[in-house]
């Protein structure tokens, strides 16, 4: 089955008035389901994948954010 | 009789065509409704060309703090709110432990932005116990209080600091209940919880480590008083927020308690969260569950300074590695006049300034730039014959970058969507959060809003149906019977307003803090007179009067 992959990474309001990224992972089977960063995430998600744009988010490996999502930051 | 308003449209808060005539209050209570009341009253209100409804209740606030200083919960009161719910997502300030004051004070200042001024020697301490917070508010209140007691602070007294470790024991359990048992017969009007919010050292709160065992024992002490259960979801996740839905429902069914979750949100990155969420919340009250999703009316807005790298600036890569830069790299960066002009190239393609031409400067520290703040970056731009984007660095860096930005209405925001979804007949109007956030956006107005947006332009509501909502809709899902309605026998809460005029007026910086703490907030507009058990608590005309007639109410 294919890797997940990060579809698309939008920026959205969140509760608290900040901005958040909202990431689209699509799954090997077609699924696809989203998570939420906040700005500090985010900035390591953009480390990881090496980009410094929105849009080439796209196509990352969805194995970024597994270890994001385990290793909060500062 | 003490009070008579005259010659009003009656909305009583049942939803039913509303109707001209007079209103009679005695002892605190309504006494009579419609028609000409004879003799004269101790005070009248001549209310001609204003609607005269129930006062409004707020259910999602975290006014726990400011009551002890302002019971009249401002500028709640003005807007027509008479009755808070504080204590929401887990965090009241009672029962707590004097050791456990830190650990509460930390929480609050990370998930509802309240700054030290506000505890640190605003008010004294004196309670540990649910009724002897309840005891510090007596003779304070301007305004109705329906106070929740918070699972993470219910958790932190039995447990101490496991209670951010690992799950309960049996015999903690048993202990959390007696306690819960204790608030309720106090005076709490549910218990709150929370999946989502984290301390001050960004870690799970208390109540996040709880199994569901422990849930259900506790929804079980509120099912011996039929009290409600307030959770905050994971609602940036649709699939986890309907597992949510099922587990309330459960909780619902099996307790025979009300329960509801905050927030739903609408947004154009994930639009099919809102049906799917309300298909569940359908399906689940179909069966018997009482599980209501709060919707908040206003939309959300973004906040940002370049302080930090916020997302608003990862549109390109120049803005975004720029604001990345350690704090003197970054401003000898936007100092110099070629990074500068690169920069607004890629903000102003072509010179299309439409990016951040309606972001508003919300604060400077600068003196003499005070006068900028509340105007869009396009009017200062002109003004100066500049564009947005070079206006907008100009006064990051005459303010230290600490100068903030407000991009309003991006997320919660299509009036066509939010219209139908607040007037959907299971939604639950709330999530106001009043008294939270105060230093990044204002909390109060959302039913100014409301008859702005969703009665006024769009229709979404008739004038009865929006005042049901906020009024009687809301009494009858928390359980508090004698309040939401013009009836006789009824507490005298009572709200009186231009239905051509209320709305929310504009966000501005107050210094109404302690020790002059800065917060953002919303007067009202449109509102003429607002009365708590039959006192004039507020009017255009006087302003917050001295009345403290709140009390504390529940279920």
């Amino acid at each position: 089955m294919a890797e997940a992959t990060i579809e698309r990474a939008v920026v959205t309001p969140g509760h608290d008035g900040s901005a958040e990224l909202l990431v689209t992972i699509r799954y090997g089977n077609g699924g696809s389901g989203h998570v939420s960063l906040d700005a500090g995430a985010a900035e390591r998600l953009f480390d990881l994948c090496g980009v410094t744009r929105l849009e080439d988010l796209a196509g990352q490996p969805w194995q970024h954010l597994t270890h994001i999502l385990d290793t909060p930051g500062d | 009789m003490d009070l008579i308003i005259r010659n009003g449209r009656l909305v009583d808060g049942t939803g039913l065509p509303g109707f001209l005539g007079d209103l009679g209050v005695a002892d605190g209570r309504i006494v009579h409704v419609g028609g000409r009341i004879p003799g004269r009253a101790a005070r009248e209100i001549d209310a001609a060309g204003a609607v005269v409804a129930p006062g409004f209740i707020d259910p999602h606030t975290h006014f726990d703090v400011q009551l002890l200083w302002d019971g009249q919960a401002r500028p709640a009161l003005e807007h027509g709110i008479t009755t808070v719910v504080p204590g929401n997502c887990s965090l009241s300030l009672a029962p707590l432990k004097a050791e456990h004051r830190p650990r509460l004070v930390g929480m609050f200042q990370q998930i509802e932005e309240m700054p030290d001024a506000a505890f640190d020697g605003a008010f004294e301490w004196t309670w540990e116990s649910f009724d002897g917070y309840l005891d510090a508010l007596e003779g304070k209140l301007g305004v109705n209080v329906a106070p929740l007691a918070g699972h993470s602070v219910i958790r932190l007294w039995v447990m101490g600091d496991a209670a951010t470790e690992r799950a309960a024991t049996a015999e903690e359990l048993t202990a959390m209940q007696a306690l819960l048992r204790q608030c309720l017969e106090a005076g709490a009007i549910g218990l709150s919880t929370s999946f989502v919010d984290v301390d001050e050292k960004l870690q799970p709160v208390p109540s996040r480590y709880a199994h569901f065992e422990e849930i259900d024992a506790l929804a079980s002490v509120l099912g011996e008083y039929g009290r409600m259960l307030q959770v905050v979801p994971e609602f940036y996740a649709t699939d986890i927020t309907l597992a949510r839905v099922d587990q309330l429902a459960e909780l619902s069914l099996k307790h025979q308690i009300p329960t509801t979750f905050s927030p739903l949100f609408d947004s154009a990155a994930t639009p099919d969260n809102v049906n799917r969420v309300l298909a569940r919340v359908s399906e689940q009250m179909a069966r018997g569950a009482r599980v209501w999703p709060q919707v908040q009316t206003r939309p959300i807005d973004i906040s940002f300074t370049f302080e930090v790298a916020s997302l608003m600036f990862a549109f390109t890569p120049g803005w975004y590695v720029t604001m990345r830069l350690p704090r003197e790299e970054k401003i000898a960066a936007l100092s110099n006049p070629e990074r500068l002009d690169e920069l607004v190239d890629a903000a102003e393609p072509g010179g299309n300034i439409e990016r951040f031409e309606s972001v508003r400067v919300r604060a400077v520290i600068r003196r003499e730039d005070e006068a900028l703040v509340g105007r869009t970056l396009g009017d200062i731009a002109a003004e100066r014959g500049s564009t947005p984007a070079r206006v907008m660095v100009a006064i990051a860096l005459a303010n230290d970058l600490q100068a903030s930005f407000l991009a309003a209405d991006l997320g919660h925001n299509d009036p066509a969507r939010i219209g139908p979804l607040l007037a959907h007949p299971m939604v639950h109007i709330g999530a106001s959060d009043g008294g939270a956030h105060i230093q990044s956006f204002a909390t109060y107005g959302d039913t100014g809003y409301l008859f702005r947006h969703f009665v006024r332009d769009r229709q979404d509501f008739t004038l009865e149906g929006a005042v049901k909502k906020i009024t009687a809709d809301t009494a009858r899902i928390w359980g508090i019977t004698d309040r939401g309605l013009l009836k006789p026998g009824m507490a005298a809460d009572i709200t009186i307003f231009d239905p051509d005029v209320i709305d929310r007026a504009e966000e501005e910086v107050a210094h109404d803090m302690p020790e002059q703490g800065m917060r953002y907030v919303r007067h009202a507009r449109g509102i003429e007179a607002v009365i708590v058990n039959g006192e004039l608590a507020w009017s255009t005309q006087g302003g917050y009067s001295d009345a403290h007639s709140g009390r504390v109410v529940n279920a």
